[in-house]
Formats: C-alpha cells, sequence, structure tokens
C-alpha cells in the first residue's frame, strides 16, 4: 500500500500508528513536503489480518524473537517465566484483552491492545454524546470520533457534549 | 500524477521486506535438516500421530538424528504420545529448545505452550467473531515458527505431523519449498481411502510434490494367543491399487500401541519384537532408502 500527495506529487511517509481501539487501529502517514497528515483507518477485521501475518505497520528494525507471534497472540498460554532477555522491558504482561503470556508486553507491536490502560488523553465524552455516536455508521464512527476529539481538543474542550459534536458536525459528511 | 510503481516503497512499512525476512528466518533453519518428511492423510483417525511418534522412535532408535513438528495445531497429541507433556520449552536469543523424549527425539508442539488440559488454542483477537477470515493465517504463521525458531541443530529427518485434511499441505508446500516427501497414512476402509485418495491428488498432481509411499495403518488384527490373522475394515481395493503409489507398509492392530501412546512409551522400543514393530521398521527402511535412490540419482 503506498500513499501519494496529490498536491505535491510526492509519496506520503509513514508517521504513527495508534494501538487499536474497538480493534481498529490506525496509522498516520505524512507528505514530507507539505507536512499534510492523512489517516488510514483498518477496520477490525483488516487488523486481526496483519496482525496474524506477524507484520508491523511503520515497519521494524528490531530482529524477531523466538516464536513472537504464538507467545504474544496465545491467549490460551501457559504464563511460565521469560528469560532475562525479554524481563527488563516486560510490562504487566497481561494484554487488555486477557492474554498470559509475559511475552506480550515486550514486543513493539502497534497491534497490540494497550497493556497497560492509563488515564484517557484528550477529552471526555458524555452519555448523550456517546449515544449520538452510536448512531453514527459503524463505518465511519471510527473516523468521526477521532476528528470530533480533534475538534474539541483544537477548540479547548475537555469534554465532549451534544453541543460540541453540534461544533464539529460542519466538518463530517455523516449526520449524527 | 505518479503512479503506484513510481512510488519507491510502501511509505515505510517494507512489508515485502518483513514477509522476506520471515521467509529468510525458516530457510535458515531448514538448512541443518537433511530430509523433511510430512506424515498426512486427508482423514481423521487413521494413527497419524501415533504412526509419526514410532517412525520417529525408529530412527532415532537407527541413530538418525531426528525432530518432529506437531503441525496439528488445534489437536496436539505428540507430546503426550511420546511422554514430554511436562516439558518446559527454554528460550534463548537464537530459538526455543524443544522438548527432547527419552530416546533423544525432539518435539515441538502446541500443547507445550498451552496453559491447561482443557485450555483450546485460543488467540487474542478484538473479537472472535469471524475468525474464520484469520484464524487459518494465525495457524500458518504458528507452523511458520514452529519450524524456523526451534533450536534443532544438526537434523537427519525433521517429520511433521499434519492434521486432517488437505488444507494443511499447501501451507507445508509453501513454507518448505524443498519438502522431501510425504508419507500417506490410510486404513483398509472405502471411507479412508475416498478421502486419502483427495490427499495423494492434491500432493502429486496439485502441488507436484514427491509422495514417498502410502502406509496402510490397522490393516489387521493378530490375536495375541492363537496368532490368527483378521480384518479389521473391508475395503475391496489393496492400497497400490487405490492410490498408486508405492506401500511402504502394513501396520498391524495392537491395543498395546493406544497404552503405549497414553504412557508416553515408544511402542517400538517396549515391544520391539512384535508385528507391528517389525512393520514401523519396515516402513522406515523404506523412507531410508527413498532418500538413498535420490542421493544417487543425484551422484554423477
Amino acid at each position: 500500500m503506498k500513499f501519494l500527495c496529490t498536491d505535491c506529487d510526492t509519496a506520503m511517509k509513514f508517521k504513527d500508528v495508534t494501538r487499536p481501539e474497538q480493534g481498529s487501529v490506525t496509522a498516520l502517514f505524512e507528505c514530507p513536503d507539505c507536512f499534510t497528515e492523512i489517516a488510514m483507518y483498518l477496520n477490525p477485521s483488516e487488523t486481526q489480518m496483519l496482525k496474524s501475518l506477524d507484520l508491523k505497520l511503520g515497519g521494524t528494525n528490531e530482529a524477531a524473537q523466538p516464536m513472537q507471534l504464538v507467545r504474544s497472540q496465545l491467549e490460551t498460554a501457559k504464563g511460565e517465566s521469560m528469560p532475562n532477555m525479554f524481563s527488563s522491558e516486560t510490562g504487566s504482561g497481561e494484554t487488555a484483552e486477557g492474554g498470559k503470556c509475559p511475552f506480550t508486553g515486550v514486543i513493539s507491536d502497534a497491534f497490540q491492545e494497550d497493556a497497560t490502560p492509563t488515564e484517557p488523553i484528550g477529552p471526555t465524552w458524555t452519555a448523550e454524546a456517546l449515544e449520538r455516536l452510536e448512531r453514527i455508521p459503524a463505518f465511519v464512527r471510527p473516523m468521526a470520533k477521532m476528528g470530533i476529539e480533534s475538534f474539541a481538543k483544537d477548540n479547548g474542550h475537555d469534554e465532549i457534549t451534544g453541543e460540541v459534536m453540534d461544533a464539529a458536525r460542519g466538518n463530517f459528511p455523516a449526520q449524527f | 500524477m505518479k503512479t503506484y510503481t513510481d512510488l519507491p516503497s510502501d511509505a515505510g512499512s517494507n512489508i515485502i521486506g518483513q514477509v522476506t525476512a520471515q521467509a529468510n528466518r525458516l530457510q535458515q533453519r531448514l538448512t541443518s535438516v537433511k530430509y523433511t518428511v510430512a506424515v498426512m492423510s486427508g482423514k481423521g483417525g487413521v494413527g497419524k500421530s501415533s504412526l509419526t511418534a514410532n517412525l520417529a522412535a525408529a530412527l532415532t532408535l537407527k541413530g538418525n538424528t531426528v525432530g518432529v513438528v506437531d503441525a496439528d495445531i488445534n489437536g496436539p497429541t505428540l507430546a503426550k504420545m511420546m511422554g514430554v507433556r511436562n516439558a518446559t520449552l527454554e528460550y534463548t536469543p537464537t530459538g526455543v529448545k524443544p522438548a527432547i523424549t527419552a530416546l533423544g527425539t525432539k518435539l515441538i508442539s502446541m500443547d507445550l505452550l498451552l496453559a491447561e488440559d482443557d485450555a483450546p488454542v485460543l488467540w487474542n483477537a478484538h473479537s472472535q467473531k469471524d475468525a474464520f477470515t484469520w484464524r487459518a493465517t494465525m495457524e500458518v504463521g504458528a507452523l511458520r515458527e514452529f519450524i524456523a525458531d526451534t533450536e534443532w541443530g544438526n537434523l537427519d529427518y525433521l517429520l511433521l505431523d499434519l492434521p486432517p485434511g488437505t488444507d494443511r499441505l499447501p501451507n507445508v508446500a509453501e513454507l518448505i519449498p524443498n519438502l522431501g516427501g510425504i508419507v500417506v497414512v490410510t486404513i483398509p476402509s472405502e471411507v479412508s481411502q475416498l478421502i486419502v485418495k483427495k490427499s495423494v491428488t492434491m500432493a502429486k498432481d496439485i502441488l507436484k510434490v514427491p509422495i514417498i509411499g502410502v502406509v496402510e495403518n490397522m490393516a489387521f488384527y493378530v490375536c495375541q494367543h492363537c496368532g490368527e490373522e483378521e480384518p479389521l475394515f473391508s475395503a475391496d481395493e489393496t492400497p497400490d491399487k487405490a492410490f498408486q503409489q508405492t506401500v511402504l507398509g502394513s501396520i498391524p492392530f495392537d491395543p498395546r500401541l493406544a497404552h503405549a501412546n497414553d504412557n508416553g512409551t515408544p511402542y517400538i522400543d517396549k515391544y520391539p519384537d512384535t508385528p507391528v514393530s517389525r512393520a514401523f521398521i519396515q516402513v522406515v527402511e523404506k523412507i531410508q532408502d527413498f532418500f538413498k535412490s535420490q542421493t544417487t540419482e543425484r551422484s554423477p
């Protein structure tokens, strides 16, 4: 997959990738000339397929660890200790979805759900706003959510309410 | 506007490079293996794993260094049959040390990684719904890692015990382009022959993988009291006619084989002087002859 900045006729470059949210990963690409960014959203099936192929968006410079796919993705794996080579970098070892393998937290793997949830970064959502978010068609919902959060952040809103969504609506084709 | 081919790379992910690195790791590991043999059937319950365990034991007893890959990711039984279920895998920077049986055969199996006896193979995913779209891919990845990341050392033989069905063989043929050959397992029933024929076609005509021969398991029953041979099944066709392939041997049914498997004891080591063990030895010798003849053909 390649991306072209049509304004500059320049190949875009990978910039960043988020950990999956609701199984969907987001990759950011940037034009090196005009710095325009685009976001590519992989739906949960596409995200899972890349994960199953043990491929990393944005590439990797790290040498593959022995059986890294099996050890990081097998939910029902033994929880035995890993040798020191891994332990210094190991996190909690528990994935957000319950994996027991301590190796899980080690791999620089964009496909892992965040192993140690922290305080949410960015604005929070009111119940009403979340309800409206749910009414957005599923296939555009992650994009809309990110756009609204970005709008709220840019405009200094700590909380996303119905009013904030109304204000952001002009930026999106989908009705919510 | 530039086209796809004008752009130098895939924006930095280097997906082709990542796939190539996986393939290189696998090929590098296989350089220390002389012969790879896939044991397959197509039909379930014909004794593939039991045969694999005993072929591995027989080859080891004949002085070969032998590794076994339990390629049945979802139904792994070889750790139990080969008596190494309690083994703990050791991870090193260069690979995973396999389980080693009392005879010295090396084994890697999903069973050695699962937490509990009743734990199924469950992969990390946002949802198990629609798992059919990616689960097979994950299993092939697991198989690739089993072969590539196990510290086999130098092996004379690497045996792969395939699950039932014809779907895993294409994966194996792709992972191991120089697959030495296939041992096809059947039992003398028309139902088995019907299914196993499909596997033979897949191997011979579609994948063009060499078939070493067919093993007819549970070929007959030898009465332990009078020594009389009685058939267990009633296929009209003999295996050579049914499959048009070399028959490597016919293994009689012996209840002690099932007990040996349950106990993790190599039958061939415990009961060396029985019709079953003699049949195993015959199969092993024909496999060795197959590879010897290939070596001779290649020699100037």
